[in-house]
């Protein structure tokens, strides 16, 4: 049912005008809310049309061959790019941890607990975190460092209610295979996703992680990153400025590179 | 030039190869009737398409379709010509990179050009460091239509069409319903720099924006 809040929000959306947590919140709910995404994409579609009350001015004449001059010659969606053979065995490798962290997602109520029930998984997790470590030696200084930080908090049973651990849903409609899950350590300031069935995208693209904190009006940017065709990925981020307070994970997709501010559209989200 | 010669077809099936001599599906001339929005919009969709396979003249042909109307946008929202062209550049090119991922369930390509567009150049009013004296340049009241000057094509005609019906909208507004939105839509104001500019309290500026983005709705046709 499409209230009066709907609508008031889903105008603000279409204008742009949410902003934060309260632009995170509603677009949670647009997930799971076909009525109000239907509405959404009308007022859009209406705001849309006010560019054209914009009054006409006639384009530079040579903005046309200057565009066609920077696009480049081959298809843009043509080509994916693929990991070679060689790093394909550290990213198999990696999906253990991805076991570890899921087992973690479901498992950490109780271990908060139930510290004597932890040795057995523990012992899996660490097994999953060395195997890992050997395999990703060619990974960056900065993901390594994250895994040994993740790896020594898997030994300190007592550290584990620490981390907050969100699945993370789908927003877009060609990602609702996927099976992603962000483990997030405020003392370290440091993260960790475990992805499967993301969608490959063209090598002029990113997908590019967010964190909201209720601190900043904007997500704060938590680095980009690219999947390999198996659509498995493991890595860890770090944010480029300080969480208070890790109120969501958001994951867009971008220019490659990355957007200091989110333009593309989120593909992923979860508190 | 492929699709971007001057080609008697009003909308096509897109595909790579020469106008005239391939596989097209001629569904109209310009002396037929006027394609409807539902034909236009399937035109440019498969622009679209074509572009994803690579197919730069149907760049070329998009951008004679939806350049004025863009490039107007963003020199409305900029003021600046420079800074309207190189928003204009990288929202083809975003599109040109982007094309596969349009989902035509989601709205008209216009309004997704127009969406980039506008976020685009709100952005780089954002970041210009004399905020305060460049947004208060950036939201004058809307000027009448300019007349006279262009080429009578197909695409402008649309535009100029289209134009008139979203001014007409607008102008069914309740007038503090049309400020509050015009604000919202080229400013880039906050909402909270909204009610400031209006001088109303935040929850009656939502309630404006609310009530007439949704009269607008009503008024307009589902897809321009």
């Amino acid at each position: 049912m499409i209230t009066e809040r709907h609508e008031e929000l889903a105008a603000l959306h279409a204008l742009g005008l949410l902003e934060g947590a309260e632009r995170s919140a509603f677009e949670s709910e647009l997930a799971g809310n076909a009525e109000l995404r239907a509405l959404v994409d009308s007022l859009a579609e209406s705001s849309a049309a006010l560019a054209l009350a914009a009054p006409p001015v006639q384009p530079p004449a040579g903005l046309k061959q200057r565009i066609l001059a920077a696009v480049p010659a081959e298809a843009p969606g043509a080509r994916i790019v693929g990991f070679p053979l060689a790093r394909l065995a550290p990213w198999a490798l990696a999906a253990a941890l991805a076991v570890a962290a899921t087992w973690l997602a479901t498992q950490n109520l109780a271990l908060r607990h139930e510290n004597a029930a932890l040795a057995s998984e523990r012992q899996l997790a660490e097994v999953a975190y060395r195997m890992t470590q050997n395999q990703l030696s060619e990974r960056s200084l900065l993901a390594e460092n994250m895994i040994n930080d993740l790896g020594g908090k898997l030994r300190r049973s007592e550290d584990l209610s620490r981390l907050k651990i969100t699945a993370l849903a789908s927003l877009a409609g060609n990602t609702k295979e996927a099976q992603v899950i962000a483990v997030w350590d405020p003392g370290q300031q440091t993260g960790l996703l475990t992805m499967e069935k993301l969608p490959a995208i063209a090598d002029t693209q990113d997908y590019q992680i967010w964190i909201v904190d209720p601190a900043y009006k904007d997500p704060v940017n938590g680095g980009v990153f690219h999947v390999a065709a198996d659509g498995k990925v493991t890595l860890a981020f770090k944010p480029d400025q300080p969480v208070a307070q890790a109120a969501a994970f958001a994951i867009s997709l971008e220019k490659k590179g990355g957007v200091p501010k989110a333009e593309g559209p989120i593909v992923l989200l979860g508190k | 030039m492929l699709l971007a010669s001057p080609c008697p077809l009003t909308w096509i099936e897109v595909a790579p190869t020469r106008c005239g001599t391939g596989p097209f599906v001629r569904m109209s001339t310009v002396a037929d009737n006027p394609p409807t929005a539902d034909e236009r919009n399937r035109e440019q969709a498969a622009l679209l398409a074509a572009m994803a396979r690579g197919d730069k003249a149907a760049l070329a042909r998009l951008y004679d379709l939806l350049a004025k109307p863009l490039y107007s946008l963003a020199f409305r929202v900029l003021n600046d010509a420079g800074e309207a062209q190189d928003v204009v550049q990288d929202v083809f090119l975003q599109i040109w990179h982007k094309a596969a991922t349009y989902d035509t369930g989601r709205g008209s390509v216009f309004a997704w050009a127009a969406t980039l567009t506008r976020n685009r150049a709100i952005d780089r009013v954002r970041m210009r460091t004399r905020r305060a004296e460049l947004l208060a340049e950036s939201a004058p009241d809307l000027q009448p239509a300019a007349v006279g000057g262009e080429a009578d094509s197909a695409a402008s005609l649309w535009v100029r069409e289209k134009a008139g019906a979203v001014r007409t909208a607008l102008a069914q507004l309740a007038p503090e319903q049309q400020k509050a939105i015009e604000l919202a839509f080229f400013s880039g104001l906050t909402q909270q720099e909204i009610a400031a500019r209006l001088n109303e309290p935040l929850g009656t500026v939502k309630a404006r924006i609310r009530r007439g983005l949704l009269k607008l709705r009503e008024i307009l046709p589902a897809r321009l």
